[in-house]
């Protein structure tokens, strides 16, 4: 529901600039590579302005050394542009490098959390992180990260050049310094929040859309039209106020720029125009140093572009290296394997005095002890909200119980590790997923080695045979393949546990979605295939509870009825009454 | 700054593509000529600074005189405040265009997806209005934003043309013929480079949608396992987007090789040629530095106007699209006048179901789509010949029909938003809780609030997808119920809930509609039990009438509710 979930974690600054120092000396070479071959291009980028300013001096003295000058100056370009391309080419192939390993990390990462935290972190976070913090990375390492050390590299030769032309003609250039340094902190204090804002509210115009889009049925039946045209009223609001947010921002940091840039060319002109006059440099001299200071500009802007997207590209770091972070993933597993672990063949399950609270203080069990045997088929009935499904998990393993023990011939759930629990208990709920792959991996999962035979008899056990066979094995589903109804994918999720065949099977309302009458043949064709399987099946339809060994009626955490549909319809209680007016009865 | 959004978007005066630009740029008159000014401004400021430097240069310099050096350093720096401040002025005109457009556009795109209601997915689809409503309206927006830069640029390039032709009529026409070759081959060069881009963005989208596969099936991989065979196929995708970011990666170094030689070229060129007639003694010093400059800023122009070129096709063809959608017409007619009477039996002659005034009915479909058909037809979703107390649905204005029927299928949406203006649908009486409350009673759905931090205040999400599906069901019902119109009309409306609740929720909604027409498509026999009559559909046909006890006797219904013998 919308309790707030504890959340991932996330790594600190520090890991994350400890990782990106490891990164860096892991991959020394090419990095010194690349920056080596960035070097030479923008010094050979440096020629130009130089021998214009010569060029200039030659012609104010009548000296001809216009074609020698040109083809130098063509020479230079030329170095520069491959040199340029090069230094582009090596420090690519790094980024990709570190982007694929990055990636892979997190997925692994991913595929090791813990059940108890995938289900309570729940899934947006991580989807979050899979899309915008891996596309953040990519953008910060494909581009952010070679554009500021292009730049940072072209600044300093370019001041360097300077500072050989004549240190006094360099010092022009720093009255841009504090400018640009106060007025980029300014900003980006306060663009980063805007720039989120000012994403947020489109994300919320496109959802209000898709709302109206996707039901525009209901807009119709309940006449909610112009309740959705002022839903889309406040959104332009909303967004528009956000737009005329950094549109502020940028109105006062764009300006005051643009003017820094100008100031450095404008000093340079005067005072290294005054030091000529003085015949304290020369005109050659002076030329190229405006022209340098012109084009420390371009540099200076792509710095400044890219200084945010730096940090952001961190953050999304922090975020994805927090997933490998989580305490259980990262020794692998939270369970120890114990060796007298070992469950042999179908064993009975027993819970003893198990309360259990997801909020403290808000018992959702209440003390439910309960002992089924191997082989037996327990159908759970009651109520929305009574905590079957919890008890569900609870045998499954996801939680361990607040207070009290279960355990499965005889050895406590939580010390069982994963390939055994897996073994034992598995457990199948309302909530299905057909993954991007064929349908043959899908079914896969279970047992990754098991035959097209054996995946076809366990399609045919869930009655998934005849509309498997038409797609054919190979067919891809899921998202971007066909798309498999919601009782076929339920079907496809039962067929997964019946490859993977562990003793004890928990069915969460795991037929809800097929209609009535092929819901009941599917379990009964699982029934004949499960055969000698410790069943627990959670359902709201009775016909499931007729056809169980036994009946656990479940109110408020408790379990109130116990025994045989025969037993309890006898009994005269809670259960009997359900059953008479389901079985249309009532009237009498 | 304008703020939007306008409380009445206004109305295209004709809907075609070129039409529905002009009119946008029409309803904004002011800001596109305003735009178009500071845009002309902003690249002569920028244009005139390397004349300015020049004229330093010469004057200063050469000519050795300090009062024209520090005059002509003081233009440099007007020129470059003038800049600044023309192009932060554009900038916001700009905005304020591509909003409008944006803005204006999606009010009329919302407006027409609630005024298509349940044509719309007859009409079109779902992904097209969307994509009209996030990516077209960018792309208008853009072709109006570009709008002043364009005209800007033009103007720039007429400046530095007249300035650079005054001062040497052959250098200026080999920098006006040589800048927009370069610009040429540049864009020629980079059209196939986008290709490729777009190529590694939909593997890397794809890789994406894998990674996202692999978290939303995470709990089953986790359960019962598949990890392996995930990270294996994940890391193999992997590596394979990797190899093509750095087949891509070479490419686009080729292409900055190219981007860099290519001016660099031209500005060489221009520099010999420049440096000769300065030694004829045609030129001045300060004009080839001036030269030199103009080599360097022609570039940004012509690019913009094959930028905004581009932009203004785009917008074409988006604008071809909204208007696309804005001319299609729901298929069901706002119909007569005709006022069915309160009180009237309801009969579909097609089937021959005849729905008895103030009665609960129950209503049992062998086959389910019969079900969704016979409701569409009583709601008049679909052309229909049902009559309402003598009156054909079809001669009575629809928005009467809508306002006096609801038809409430589990395919119904809940809406973002708090919790009690959603449930609270138009024409449901606002004011205190106690009908809501009451309507949330007999949907058997007090637990559901009772679990909500913030009750009826608690924001729910688009779907109200933090609730399970018995959940939804049972506020939808609730929503449904409380709109309390002369006939109710609910399909299958406790499929997703337990046999406890769907019992509760039988006999309350029985209670609370006691009296007025409801009817209720369903194959529950805990829901048909509380039914005053029970009709059986067979084949599309009304085969049998009666209480749900009495209908038990025919083995058709039997075996279609009653499941112990269901089992085919």
């Amino acid at each position: 529901m919308n309790e707030a979930s504890p959340g991932l974690p996330v790594a600190s600054v520090r890991e994350v600039r400890r990782h990106a120092r490891r990164l860096a000396l892991r991959h020394r070479r090419e990095l010194a590579v690349a920056v080596a071959l960035h070097s030479l291009g923008a010094a050979s980028g440096l020629a130009g302005p130089w021998l214009i300013g010569r060029l200039v001096e030659a012609v104010s003295a009548g000296v001809d050394d216009v074609g020698r000058v040109t083809a130098l100056i063509c020479v230079f370009v030329a170095t520069q542009a491959v040199l340029t391309g090069l230094a582009m080419f090596v420090s690519a192939r790094l980024g990709e490098r570190v982007l694929a390993r990055l990636r892979e990390e997190f997925v692994d990462g991913v595929l090791a959390l813990p059940l108890g935290t995938v289900e309570e972190a729940g899934t947006g976070d991580l989807v979050t992180r899979t899309t915008r913090d891996v596309d953040l990375l990519a953008r910060a390492v494909r581009y952010a990260i070679p554009d500021t050390l292009i730049s940072a590299v072209t600044i300093v030769l370019t001041l360097g050049g300077l500072v050989l032309l004549g240190p006094l003609l360099a010092l022009p250039c720093l009255v841009a310094v504090p400018i640009l340094w106060a007025a980029t902190r300014w900003y980006l204090r306060r663009a980063r929040d805007g720039y989120l804002r000012e994403n947020a509210s489109y994300s919320r115009l496109a959802e209000g859309l898709a709302e109206t889009v996707d039901g525009a049925r209901t807009v119709e039946a309940l006449r909610l039209g112009g309740r959705r045209a002022a839903r889309v009223d406040d959104d332009i609001a909303a967004s528009s106020a956000a737009e005329h947010y950094t549109m502020r921002l940028r109105t006062v940091y764009l300006p005051t720029i643009d003017v820094a840039f100008v100031l450095p060319v404008v000093a340079t002109l005067v005072v290294g125009g005054l030091l000529y006059l003085d015949g304290m440099a020369s005109l050659a001299a002076v030329t190229a140093a405006t022209l340098y200071t012109q084009q420390l500009l371009i540099p200076v802007d792509t710095l400044l572009f890219w200084l945010n997207e730096v940090q952001i590209g961190g953050a999304a770091m922090a975020r994805l290296r927090g997933v490998g972070r989580s305490p259980a993933a990262a020794s692998g597993e939270s369970r120890g394997p114990r060796a007298d672990a070992v469950v042999a063949g179908s064993a009975a399950v027993e819970l003893r005095g198990v309360s259990h609270a997801y909020r403290a203080g808000h018992d959702v069990l209440h003390d439910v002890s309960l002992g089924i045997a191997p082989g037996e088929r327990l159908a759970v009935v009651g109520p929305s909200g009574a905590g079957k499904s919890t008890l569900g998990k609870l045998i499954a393993g996801i939680h361990a119980p607040r207070a009290g023990t279960i355990t499965v011939g005889g050895v406590p759930v939580g010390a069982l590790s994963l390939e055994e629990l897996r073994a034992e208990v598995a457990l199948v709920t309302q909530e299905h997923h057909v993954f991007r792959a064929s349908l043959r991996d899908n079914v896969l999962l279970g047992r990754p080695s098991a035959s097209d035979a054996a995946v076809e008899s366990a399609l045919r056990a869930v009655d998934a045979w005849s509309w498997a066979s038409s797609l054919g094995l190979s067919t891809a589903v899921g998202t971007g393949g066909v798309e498999l109804s919601p009782a076929q994918a339920q079907q496809l999720a039962l067929a997964r546990l019946v490859l993977a065949d562990p003793h004890t099977l928990i069915l969460d309302e795991a037929t809800s979605l097929l209609d009535p009458r092929a819901a009941r043949h599917l379990e009964r064709s699982l029934a004949a295939v499960l055969a000698g399987r410790t069943v627990i099946a959670i359902a709201h339809r009775l016909h499931t509870a007729h056809d169980a060994d036994r009946i656990a009626v479940m109110e408020a955490g408790r379990i109130v009825e116990l025994g045989s549909h025969d037993e309890l319809v006898a009994a005269g209680g809670a259960y009997a009454a359900l059953w008479a007016s389901w079985h249309g009865t009532a009237q009498a | 700054m304008r703020r939007f959004p306008d409380a009445d978007p206004g109305e295209p005066s004709r809907l075609t593509p070129g039409h529905y630009l002009l009119w946008l740029a029409r309803t904004q008159l002011g800001v596109v000529l305003l735009g178009a000014f500071y845009g002309c401004l902003w690249p002569t400021a920028q244009a005139l600074m390397p004349y300015a430097v020049g004229r330093a240069v010469d004057d200063g310099l050469t000519g050795r005189d300090r009062g024209d050096l520090l005059l002509w350093a003081g233009v440099v720096l007007a020129l470059g405040v003038l800049q600044a401040a023309a192009g932060i002025l554009q900038d916001r005109c700009a905005l304020t265009n591509a909003l409008g457009a944006r803005y204006r556009t999606l009010q009329l795109v919302t407006r027409q997806a609630a005024r298509l209601g349940a044509t719309l997915p007859r009409k079109t689809s779902a992904g097209e209005v969307m994509s009209v409503g996030v990516a077209d309206v960018l792309q208008l927006g853009r072709a109006l934003d570009l709008s002043s830069r364009g005209i800007g640029s033009v103007v720039a390039i007429g400046v530095v043309a007249a300035v650079m032709l005054a001062t040497s009529w052959e250098l200026g026409l080999v920098v006006l013929a040589g800048v927009p070759v370069m610009v040429w081959a540049v864009g020629a060069l980079l059209r196939p480079m986008h290709d490729r881009q777009a190529r590694l963005r939909d593997q890397q989208a794809e890789l994406s949608a894998h990674a996202v596969d692999i978290v939303g099936g995470l709990r089953v991989l986790r359960g019962i396992g598949g990890e392996e065979l995930f990270a294996r196929r994940f890391h193999a995708e992997s590596q394979r987007v990797r190899h093509a970011g750095v087949r891509l990666a070479a490419a686009e170094a080729v292409f900055e090789s190219a981007r860099m030689l290519l001016p660099g070229l031209l500005v060489a060129l221009v520099v010999f040629l420049g440096a000769r007639s300065a030694l004829a003694g045609d030129l001045t010093a300060g004009q080839l530095v001036a030269f030199y400059g103009y080599a360097v800023f022609l570039g940004t122009p012509v690019r913009r106007i094959t930028v905004f070129a581009s932009a203004v096709t785009k917008g074409y063809v988006a604008a071809r699209r909204v208007v696309a959608l804005l001319a299609l017409t729901p298929s069901i007619d706002g119909g007569g006048s005709a006022a069915p009477p309160v009180g009237g039996d309801l009969v579909d002659p097609a089937s021959e179901l005849v729905v008895k005034a103030g009665g609960f009915t129950g209503v049992a479909c062998t086959a389910p789509a019969d079900a969704a058909e016979l409701a569409d037809r009583l709601g008049r979703y679909v052309p229909s010949e049902v009559t309402w107390g003598g009156v054909p649905l079809g001669d009575a204005a629809l928005d009467e029909v809508r306002r006096r029927i609801l038809v409430a299928g589990n395919e119904a949406k809940l809406f973002a938003g708090p919790l009690r203006a959603e449930l609270t649908a138009d024409g449901a009486v606002a004011g205190d809780d106690s009908r809501l409350l009451a309507a949330i009673e007999v949907a058997s759905a007090a637990d559901v609030l009772e679990a909500l931090p913030d009750g009826l205040d608690t924001v729910v999400t688009a779907g109200g997808k933090e609730f399970s599906g018995g959940q939804q069901q049972r506020l939808r019902l609730a929503r449904a119920v409380l709109t309390s119109p002369d006939v109710l009309v609910l399909v299958d409306p406790t499929s997703a809930v337990d046999a406890h609740t769907e019992a509760r929720i039988a006999a309350r909604l029985a209670a609370a509609r006691a009296g007025r027409t409801t009817i209720v498509f369903a194959t529950s026999p805990i829901l048909l039990d509380h039914a005053d009559e029970v009709v059986l559909v067979d084949g599309g046909r009304a085969v049998a009438v009666g209480t749900h006890a009495s209908l038990l006797a025919d083995p058709r219904y039997r075996g279609l509710v009653a499941r112990e013998e269901g089992a085919a």
